[in-house]
C-alpha cells in the first residue's frame, strides 16, 4: 500500500474523532504565536491543562481523557474557521481575524491578551504633507483586505488593495503602496521602517469564541469554561492594576 | 480529436446525481409523510414574482440577495424568490382569505440567494417546510410546530438533537423602551447576538445615567440566559418589565404543551438569541445535532408579515435547507 501523505493523516485524525461517539468531549482550539503561551496560563488557571501545546512534541492535537477535553493547535487564522464548522467547540482568536473573516460565532469573553492596535500608517514623509481629509482614493497593503475596505468605505474613501501576508511595513519604503493597514504593539517596527500612525482603526485583543451548536447541544460545559475564564481574566486585571 | 468545450455552471449551483437525489428524495418522502399526519396541505408558488411584490415582506437581510431581471413583455422588474415564507404569506392573504383559519401548509420548493459562493453557501437552496396559521399568536401552534420538527429529525434518525427556542420580543421589550439611538440599539443587539459579555459592558458604562443600573444589570444578564427550562424561572425572576414577562409566560406555556409529550428533553432555552428573519416577532428557534456545527433548521413566529399582504393573521413556522439536512444526517450517524 502506498503510504498516504501526512497532511490527508491529519485530517483522518480529526474526523475520527468526530465519529467516536465521544460527544462529551469538549474540543478546544488554541492558537499558535504570540498569544499561546498566555492562553495555555489563563487555562490553567481553571484547571484546564493544555501545557503540552508549548512542548517540543509538535502534536498538533492532544487529550486529556481525564477530563474529557481535547486539544488543537492551529494557525491563529483558522481557529475561527475550525470554531465555525464545529471542528473545535471553542478557541481563541484575535479581534483583528474575527473582523476580517466575519463569521457566524459567539465571542462570549475579552480574554485581554494579545492586547495591540489596528492602525493606518504612512511615511513620515508623505505625513508632513498629507491631510488624510482629503483622501479620496489611497493604495493601502495589508493583511486585512476587508477590515480595510470597510474601514475606508465608511469615510467615503475609495481604496485599492494591496493584499500581503507580512512584513507589510517595507510596502511603502519599495513603492508598492502610500499607506499599509497593520497591527502595532509597541511602534517600533512602524518607526524603523520610517513609518508613523496616522489613524487608530480599532484596539484588538484575543477573545474567547465558541460555536453556535456546542453552546446550545452542550450548555453546561461551555457556561463552566466561559465563567470560570471570566472569573480569571477579572482577577487577573485587578491583579496587574 | 476535437478539444473538450470549457462546460462550466456559474457559480453556487450544482447538479444533483442519482446517489444523492436518492438521499433527498427519501428525506422529502418521510418530512412531507409528518407534515401530512399534522394536517399540513402542500402549497407550490411560482418561482418568479414582481419584485415590488416579493419586497413588501422580504427580510432586509435578503433584499440585496436577490437575484432579478427585467420582464422583457411588461418591462417591470421580475424577482426569483429567495425565500418561500413571504410567497405563503402573499397566497394566504390574497387567495385563501376566505378559507377558515387555522391553516396548515407545507412547501418543497427551490429558493435562489445571491450569497458569496466563496463561503461555501449555495446560491440555489432546496427548502422543505411548514407554517401554521391561526387568527391570534398561539401556543398550542408554536408547540405543535416544534413538536412536528422533533418528530422529523426522529424519524429521519437523527439521535442527539436539540430545538432551541428563544423569542426576539423578549429583548425588544426590555431594550426598546430606553433612551437610546438608533446606533445604540444596535450596538446593544449586535453584541447581544454574538452573546459578547465584555463588549456589551463596555458600551453600557459609556451610556452612564441614561440608563438605570437595574435595567443594565438585566441586559448583562441576557447573554447568559441559555441552557435548559431553569432559564426561564432565571429570566421570569430577574425581569420586571410587563411584555417580557409575558413573553416568559407565553414560552412557559409552549414548553409545557411539548413537556406534555413527553418532548422536553429536546429542547434548550436561549432567551439572548436574536438571529433570524427579521419579519419574526416572537418565538424564533434552531434545530442543532451533536457534532454539526450550523443549526439545521430555523423557524419562528411572525404576526405581522401576512398583513403586509392585507389581510390579518398569526402564524408560526419553519424549514429545513434538505442539503445541509442530508450532511448533517451522515455526519450524525
Amino acid at each position: 500500500m502506498r503510504p498516504r501523505p501526512a497532511r490527508y493523516e491529519r485530517v483522518m485524525v480529526y474526523t475520527a474523532g468526530k465519529r467516536d461517539k465521544s460527544h462529551n468531549y469538549l474540543t478546544i482550539a488554541l492558537p499558535k504565536g504570540r498569544v499561546l503561551e498566555e492562553t495555555v496560563g489563563l487555562l490553567q488557571e481553571i484547571d484546564i491543562d493544555c501545557s503540552e501545546a508549548l512542548g517540543r512534541s509538535r502534536r498538533l492535537i492532544f487529550e486529556d481523557s481525564s477530563k474529557a477535553l481535547r486539544f488543537m493547535v492551529i494557525r491563529s487564522q483558522d481557529v475561527p474557521t475550525f470554531v465555525e464548522y464545529g471542528a473545535a467547540d471553542i478557541g481563541v482568536a484575535g479581534k483583528d481575524v474575527l473582523l476580517e473573516q466575519d463569521r457566524d460565532l459567539y465571542e462570549p469573553l475579552d480574554l485581554g491578551i494579545g492586547t495591540c492596535r489596528m492602525v493606518v500608517a504612512e511615511p513620515r514623509e508623505l505625513e508632513e504633507r498629507d491631510n488624510p481629509v482629503h483622501w479620496t482614493r489611497i493604495r493601502v497593503a495589508t493583511k486585512y483586505p476587508n477590515t480595510t475596505i470597510n474601514y475606508f468605505q465608511e469615510k467615503g474613501i475609495q481604496v485599492e488593495i494591496i493584499k500581503l501576508y507580512g512584513s507589510i511595513e517595507i510596502a511603502p519604503l519599495l513603492g508598492l503602496s502610500e499607506r499599509i493597514v497593520d497591527l502595532v504593539a509597541t511602534g517600533e517596527t512602524l518607526r524603523k521602517n520610517g513609518l508613523i500612525e496616522v489613524e487608530e482603526i480599532m484596539v484588538i485583543t484575543s477573545k474567547l469564541i465558541c460555536n453556535r451548536a456546542s453552546l446550545k447541544t452542550k450548555p453546561e460545559r461551555i457556561k463552566e469554561v466561559i465563567e470560570g475564564l471570566r472569573k480569571s481574566v477579572k482577577s487577573g486585571r485587578r491583579g496587574s492594576s | 480529436m476535437p478539444k473538450k468545450p470549457n462546460i462550466s455552471l456559474p457559480q453556487g449551483v450544482k447538479d444533483i446525481l442519482p446517489e444523492e437525489a436518492a438521499k433527498i428524495d427519501s428525506a422529502e418522502c418521510t418530512i412531507l409523510a409528518i407534515f401530512r399526519q399534522h394536517g399540513f396541505r402542500r402549497i407550490i408558488t411560482p418561482f418568479i414574482e414582481y419584485l415590488d411584490t416579493l419586497s413588501l415582506g422580504l427580510d432586509s437581510g435578503l433584499k440585496d440577495k436577490v437575484f432579478k431581471f427585467i420582464d422583457p413583455h411588461t418591462g417591470k422588474v421580475v424577482a426569483v424568490r429567495p425565500d418561500i415564507t413571504p410567497q405563503i404569506a402573499r397566497v394566504v392573504a390574497t387567495k385563501m382569505f376566505d378559507m377558515t383559519l387555522p391553516l396548515k401548509l407545507c412547501y418543497n420548493e427551490s429558493v435562489i440567494r445571491l450569497q458569496d459562493p466563496r463561503n461555501g453557501t449555495y446560491r440555489e437552496v432546496l427548502q422543505i417546510g411548514g407554517e401554521y396559521l391561526t387568527r391570534k399568536p398561539s401556543r398550542t401552534a408554536d408547540a405543535e410546530i416544534i413538536i412536528v420538527a422533533i418528530e422529523i429529525l426522529n424519524a429521519l434518525g437523527f439521535k442527539d438533537f436539540k430545538i432551541d427556542i428563544g423569542d426576539v420580543g423578549f429583548i425588544k421589550t426590555i431594550i426598546e423602551g430606553l433612551p437610546l439611538d438608533a446606533s445604540e440599539l444596535y450596538a446593544i443587539k449586535k453584541t447581544i447576538a454574538l452573546k459578547d459579555v465584555s463588549a456589551l459592558e463596555r458600551i453600557l458604562r459609556a451610556l452612564g445615567k441614561r440608563i438605570d443600573s437595574r435595567t443594565k444589570r438585566c441586559i448583562m444578564a441576557i447573554p447568559s440566559l441559555f441552557g435548559k427550562d431553569e432559564v426561564l424561572k432565571k429570566a421570569g425572576g430577574m425581569v420586571w418589565q410587563e411584555g417580557a414577562r409575558d413573553k416568559i409566560d407565553h414560552l412557559r406555556g409552549v414548553l409545557n404543551i411539548i413537556d406534555n409529550e413527553g418532548l422536553k428533553d429536546y429542547i434548550t432555552i436561549d432567551l439572548g438569541e436574536l438571529r433570524g428573519f427579521d419579519y419574526y416577532t416572537g418565538i424564533i428557534f434552531e434545530g442543532f445535532a451533536q457534532g454539526i456545527g450550523k443549526a439545521i433548521l430555523n423557524g419562528g413566529r411572525y404576526d405581522n408579515l401576512v398583513a403586509r399582504y392585507g389581510y390579518n393573521c398569526s402564524a408560526t413556522g419553519f424549514a429545513f435547507d434538505l442539503e445541509n439536512l442530508i450532511t448533517a444526517m451522515e455526519g450524525d450517524l
